[in-house]
């Protein structure tokens, strides 16, 4: 080989070997599987011009890091509860109940200002609110003699029950986070909560994907 | 002339794997442009190998101050990074308005925080390796605190 050949050969050689600095990582840690869940959190604001916030968190990553956080009432991924008897009602007694109930219609209010409902079915508790607060009257309405408009919220939340099991899994006035978390990522896709008002719109659920739609 | 060939053939040998090792966790990249006259514009790349080399080269007891103020942070950061090696592509923030767009993503194995504001543009990169060498020499600094 001559020495011509041979100083192409070690040129060629030197510019793979730097070539192959820049060439990503190896896909070694791509095991983004199916079955990896997210919790999507949406919220649009009407005011501010439409205001958009966008949150995916992977399920499996809030498990690691939530037991790392000691912060407040949070520690190992449990949420102390100062005080779990808000006024005289023990919240912790009341979901005991709910849980080992059968399915039906707990809580039905109907008024001119607010519509209630909680009920359980399916292994899942729903809690629906819609109210109806009267907003400003406006000097059109006033001249024009017409009723003042109406504000109206809708929140619509869906829990599954094995969620609420873990979450009252831990001791006496605390919540298990993290054990709620598992439970959330075991139950497949989920829509959890939805509220909608005349100025937000937040949705969050649980889904496969790693970005909102 | 031979010897002076095989020499140019080491050199240039020993300059490849050199730069093969400093690049190969990838690039911290910053980029700071202000939109208005007179506004600076800052554009930083720096081999990701270099931080951990770095924090080996600093003064003990300087990174035993720095570790101490960041302990509270450090556990939820080796977390983090550790976790987001499994997700090497997501959308993780993104927050838009007609003023502004924030976006925290991984892409490829790197974190980025992009900001794009009327007044300023900010593009940080960080490989998730580097956070991770980050958190770990840190914690390292200032065990048990």
């Amino acid at each position: 080989m001559s020495l011509s050949s041979r100083g192409v050969l070690g040129l060629s050689a030197s510019l793979l070997l730097a070539g192959c600095a820049f060439l990503p990582l190896p896909a070694t840690a791509q095991t983004n599987s199916k079955s990896d869940q997210w919790i999507h959190v949406r919220v649009e604001n009407k005011d501010n011009n439409g205001e958009t916030v966008r949150v995916n968190v992977p399920i499996e990553m809030a498990e690691k890091i939530l037991p790392v956080i000691n912060h407040d009432n949070l520690h190992n991924g449990k949420i102390h509860i100062d005080n779990a008897h808000l006024d005289d009602v023990d919240c912790r007694a009341l979901l005991d109940a709910v849980r080992s109930a059968k399915d039906g219609e707990y809580v039905t209010v109907q008024s001119n200002e607010n519509n209630v409902r909680v009920a359980k079915s399916g292994g899942y508790l729903y809690i629906h609110v819609n109210e109806k607060q009267p907003g400003e009257r406006s000097a059109k309405h006033a001249e024009s003699g017409k009723t003042e408009t109406v504000k109206e919220s809708k929140v619509e939340i869906k829990v599954p029950m094995k969620v609420v099991d873990a979450l009252f899994s831990a001791g006496k006035d605390e919540l298990d986070i993290v054990a709620a978390l598992h439970a959330l990522s075991l139950n497949g896709d989920t829509e959890l909560v939805t509220v909608k008002d005349d100025q937000d719109t937040v949705h969050v659920w649980i889904d496969s994907k790693n970005i909102s739609d | 002339m031979l010897f002076l060939a095989k020499a140019a053939l080491g050199l240039g040998a020993t300059a490849a794997l050199a730069g093969v090792y400093v690049f190969h966790e990838g690039v911290i990249r910053v980029d700071v442009d202000e939109n208005c006259a007179n506004g600076s514009h800052v554009h930083v790349w720096v081999p990701a190998t270099a931080v951990p080399i770095g924090l080996r080269v600093v003064p003990f007891h300087n990174l035993q101050k720095a570790a101490a103020q960041a302990r509270p942070f450090l556990p939820a950061l080796r977390e983090m990074a550790k976790e987001l090696n499994k997700y090497p592509n997501a959308e993780l923030v993104d927050v838009r308005d007609p003023d502004q767009h924030v976006r925290v993503s991984v892409h490829d194995g790197k974190v980025y925080v992009d900001a794009v504001t009327d007044t300023e543009n900010v593009h940080v990169s960080v490989p998730v390796q580097t956070l991770e060498d980050v958190a770990d020499r840190l914690e390292d600094a200032a065990p048990g605190v």
